[in-house]
């Protein structure tokens, strides 16, 4: 039982592993907690394409918080 | 990987995310502005359930629309979709990441030997989301 968990952790590691160093040639700006997260949604059964524009969203308004900050810096 | 392990429902993971994009942000300063991390936390999230229902309910009304011939048009599978982005990195010179990816897409388990359930989904999301980040500066 307790191999068996640890073998299907180690697929996870392996797969995930994968899919980060995809993600990085393909430019998506993920890192690996943002990726794990992401892979949860997809198991929840999020919607990539809309999960795709929550992180757009998300990324839109955290820049224009950071660039705020440069201009009153 | 492990953190997230533990964290179950899509809400706790929408937070999550929003936190993710908050990393790196003083706010020591922005207090004093009426910024506060909450605040702009709680705007994260409602701009993330924005963005994610208006995506449910476009889903229902574009049913009927002629289909546009793109690399994320829905019919095709993630992984032709990624085939699809090597043969355009070959086109632009980009041999070595061509092959590196499709490396790395023959070695990508499917099914129950990934440990995961969705990685189609996963590779779906990639594939909208390539390009949306510059890509690292080359060293020498």
């Amino acid at each position: 039982m307790a191999s068996a968990a640890n073998a299907n952790l180690t697929a996870v590691r392996e797969t995930m592993d994968v899919l980060l160093e995809i993600s990085r040639l393909l430019n998506t700006g993920l890192d690996m907690e943002s990726l794990s997260i992401c892979v949860r949604l997809c198991e929840q059964g999020i919607n990539p394409e809309a999960l795709s524009s929550v992180i757009k969203e998300l990324r839109k308004a955290s820049e224009s918080l950071k660039t705020s900050e440069n201009c009153t810096g | 990987m492990d953190d997230f392990q533990n964290i179950g429902s899509i809400t706790e993971l929408v937070s999550a995310l929003c936190d993710r994009c908050l990393s790196g942000v003083s706010w020591k300063r922005r207090a004093l502005g009426g910024i506060s991390r909450e605040g702009f936390h709680k705007t994260l999230k409602k701009r993330a359930y924005g963005a994610l229902l208006s995506k449910v309910f476009q889903d229902g009304t574009t049913k009927g629309c002629t289909p546009r011939p793109n690399p994320t048009a829905s019919n095709t599978p993630p992984r032709n979709k990624v085939l699809m982005i090597c043969f355009d990195l070959r086109v632009a010179g980009c041999r070595e990441e061509a092959e590196r990816l499709e490396d790395l897409l023959d070695s990508l388990p499917g099914g129950a030997s990934s440990g995961l359930k969705e990685v189609d989904a996963v590779l779906e999301l990639l594939v909208h989301l390539a390009g949306t980040t510059p890509p690292p500066p080359t060293t020498f």
